[in-house]
Formats: structure tokens, C-alpha cells, sequence
């Protein structure tokens, strides 16, 4: 039986993404914490999946698949290490070392690269360099996680951008980071989500939501996994000024 | 709509191996369904092109994981695609949003499932579904599902008080409930 302590009343809404923001962490911490409100919300949920099956089927452009594959195939798929590493057996043996050779040597690679670019950004003139008008800089600092800081580069044509995160814990397998903007007079837009490696570093891809211009903070908040219609955790990251 | 459960996970775990065939399945499979969402939502073809691939590419690159708490695999994809759908309006005014959903949805050739007969049975009885509802409360569901309002919002643009959005959307759902139960075990969903 739900009775009043709970939050039956807005899981409704909840599963809608119509709610507040306020409400909606409200709502969020209950749920994580109440298997009865997480069983109906599974339900609810459930049954705004359902909700598009009554819309009258549209047929998408006879070239978007095209559209799609070409983009994946600029943007590769990134299978896990180990599942790339299990590229044989028996007489491919020797094949297979050669191949577990090859990326042991390229992760040492690309962690020393990757070391080298977050030790240059930690440093700052490359960026600065990179920032200057029309391309964006902003740094986010560490709100309850005073050891992260994480570095934004707004492209050029600002839409999307680039960002190197230090000091994050590493998180389960069913948590993601997730990056927000938080417009002047509109609910919070997603901008990416992101895990860190075993040192709390990531760099990774960002989409620009929306104008900075018209943006009143960026955060950085832990969610679950896939990410979240809205911001559900504490802010971990904040940045309330770009250049 | 294909509804095998494990045909869709495993389409997903050669995707994330890099297995072009599968996203390509995954696609014939859901790209009708999340295009004609994004339309739904966006109102606008191009747009809704960008929210369909955007959401394939997510699930290929990793930017997504899938989680099965979260429901099966189409309503994954589906909830991926409302996202970046409500992104993309909210990255409006307000006002322009409300002018864009005013607009009509242009007409366009019906896509062909590939299972008919289960396309056509969901369709009947989500249509049943809604219709059991009052306009009132079908307006609260629409306005915050595709149009991406929150309750405020939703009470603002109908000129009503905030606690009777609330009691709308609340009592629409449960109205849906049992409604929509047979189908949602149907599709492997949780039971009421």
C-alpha cells in the first residue's frame, strides 16, 4: 500500500518529464530509495512507452538509414577492450597476442597522450589560445567534488564542443555523469553523458544545447544510466561565467 | 513491431561490437517508430531526421547504455529519441514552441511493417486507451509528453490552476492502467 509519505501523487508527471525541477529531484531521491514508488514507476513508465503506438506510422526519408550509416562509420562504434582482444583461437593464437600486443602499446599511448593534453589544459595557455573569439571557453569547477575541475571548448560553429574532466570518481556500472545547461528562462537541456577511467579523467564529445549567451550555468550532476530527462543529483561541477 | 526481447538485445550487443548489420536491423526495426515520435514532438521533418539519427548514433557510439531497468528496448531508444526531441524545443522560446505544435503535422505515406498485424493491434488499443479519457486529461498527457511542458506550463497555457493539471495527469494514467496492461505484458513489460 502507498500511502502519503510517498510521491504517488507526481509519479504520473514524473514519468511524463512534466515536472519542475525542484520536484523532480524530490521525486527522483524518493524513487531511488522506495522499492513500492520504483515498482509503479516502472509501470508508469512502461505505459508512456506505449504512448507513440497510437500515433499514425510515418515513414521516415528513404535516405536517412544512408544518412546514418555514413555518420557511424565516421564515428566508430567503441567496443569494449577486452571483447576486441577475443579475435580468435587455436591456430589464430599467435594473431591474438600480436592483437593484444598491439592494443596494450596503444592504450600506454594514448594514456600518455591523454596525460599530456589534461597536464597542457591543466596548464591553460593552449587553451587560451584555442578560446579566442568566435570558439568559447568554459571552466567548470568543483561544487561537491572540490578536487574536479573539467575544461569546455566550444567549437567555432556552436553546436558542439570538446571537454577534459579531472578528479571525478570512477562510478558502477549503472551510473553515468552527465553534463547540463541551464538556460536563463527554460527547463535544463543535456549536453552529454560521460564516465571517467580508473584516474577520474574523461574527454569527451559535447552537443551545445543552446546559446551561452543565453545560458545562466553549466553543472555537472551524477545520474542513472542512460542520463536523465533532468537534472537529478547534486551539481558536482559548476561554471556560472565563460569567456 | 517486433517484440522478441532477446533478438533486440542481442541486435544491441552487436552494435555495441561495432557490427554494422545490426544497427542497420535495429533501424528497420524502431527507425519508423522513433522517426514518426520525433516528428510528433518537433513538428518539422528535418528536425525530426536529426532526432532519429542522433538517437542511432547514440546507441553506436556508447553515449548511451542501455538499461534494462529502464524498460525494453524500444522504449529505451523511444525515451532517447523524446529527449533530444524536448532539447531540441526547449532550445526554443516558449512561444515559438507553442506557435510550432499549432501548426499541422504534414500527411506522408504510411510505413510498411514489417509485423502488420502486431503494428496495427498496438495502434487499436493504445487509440482505445486514450479515448476512454476525458479531453482535459487527454490535453495534460499530450502537452507534457510531446509538447515537452511541465505541469506549470501545462496549467499556464490552459488557463487552469496548477492542482487540477496535477489531478488530470494522475488520474489519466491510472485511467490508462488497467486499459493498457494487456498490452504492456504483452511487450514484456512490468505488471499492474
Amino acid at each position: 500500500m502507498i500511502d502519503n509519505e510517498h510521491v504517488v501523487d507526481d509519479l504520473a508527471a514524473f514519468a511524463l518529464g512534466s515536472l519542475e525541477l525542484a520536484e523532480h529531484e524530490r521525486v527522483a531521491a524518493h524513487v531511488g530509495t522506495c522499492a513500492e514508488c520504483g515498482s509503479r514507476l516502472a509501470e508508469y513508465r512502461a505505459l508512456v512507452g506505449t504512448l507513440p503506438l497510437a500515433l499514425a506510422p510515418v515513414a521516415p526519408p528513404a535516405d536517412l538509414w544512408e544518412s546514418i550509416r555514413s555518420a557511424a562509420r565516421r564515428a566508430p562504434s567503441r567496443p569494449p577492450v577486452w571483447k576486441r582482444l577475443a579475435v580468435g583461437g587455436g591456430a589464430f593464437r599467435v594473431t591474438r597476442w600480436l592483437a593484444a600486443a598491439a592494443v596494450a602499446a596503444s592504450i600506454v599511448t594514448w594514456n600518455v597522450r591523454l596525460q599530456t593534453e589534461l597536464t597542457r589544459y591543466a596548464q591553460g595557455p593552449q587553451v587560451e589560445k584555442l578560446a579566442r573569439r568566435p570558439a568559447r571557453l568554459v571552466i567548470l569547477k568543483g561544487a561537491a567534488q572540490p578536487q574536479a575541475s573539467a575544461r569546455i571548448f566550444a567549437a567555432v560553429d556552436g553546436q558542439s564542443g570538446h571537454m577534459a574532466i579531472s578528479g571525478l570518481p570512477s562510478l558502477p556500472a549503472t551510473r553515468v555523469y552527465q553534463l547540463w545547461f541551464l538556460p536563463k528562462a527554460a527547463p535544463a537541456l543535456t549536453a552529454a553523458t560521460f564516465t571517467v577511467d580508473d584516474d577520474g579523467r574523461a574527454w569527451v564529445v559535447i552537443r551545445v544545447p543552446t546559446d551561452l549567451d543565453e545560458t545562466r550555468s553549466l553543472i555537472v550532476t551524477e545520474e542513472s544510466v542512460p542520463g536523465s530527462a533532468a537534472p537529478t543529483g547534486p551539481s558536482l561541477l559548476e561554471a556560472h561565467e565563460w569567456r | 513491431m517486433n517484440i522478441e526481447p532477446v533478438a533486440d538485445l542481442e541486435l544491441l550487443r552487436r552494435v555495441r561490437l561495432g557490427d554494422e548489420s545490426a544497427l542497420e536491423a535495429l533501424y528497420a526495426r524502431y527507425g519508423g517508430l522513433l522517426y514518426t515520435l520525433a516528428l510528433r514532438i518537433v513538428g518539422d521533418r528535418e528536425l525530426a531526421r536529426e532526432v532519429v539519427q542522433d538517437t542511432f548514433l547514440r546507441s553506436w557510439n556508447g553515449h548511451e547504455t542501455y538499461d534494462a531497468q529502464r524498460g525494453r528496448v524500444p522504449w529505451w531508444l523511444m525515451a532517447i529519441a523524446r529527449n533530444r526531441a524536448i532539447d531540441l524545443l526547449r532550445s526554443r522560446s516558449h512561444q515559438q514552441r507553442l506557435r510550432e505544435r499549432a501548426g499541422p503535422v504534414p500527411e506522408m505515406p504510411p510505413v510498411i511493417s514489417d509485423d502488420p498485424a502486431d503494428a496495427v493491434a498496438a495502434r487499436r488499443a493504445v487509440l482505445h486507451a486514450l479515448r476512454a479519457l476525458s479531453d482535459g486529461q487527454r490535453m495534460a498527457i499530450e502537452l507534457a509528453y510531446y509538447g515537452g511542458l511541465t505541469q506549470t506550463e501545462i496549467a499556464h497555457e490552459l488557463n487552469e490552476p496548477l492542482g487540477t493539471i496535477k489531478s488530470r495527469t494522475r488520474e489519466a494514467i491510472e485511467k490508462l492502467r488497467p486499459l493498457l496492461a494487456p498490452l504492456i505484458q504483452s511487450m514484456g513489460g512490468p505488471r499492474a
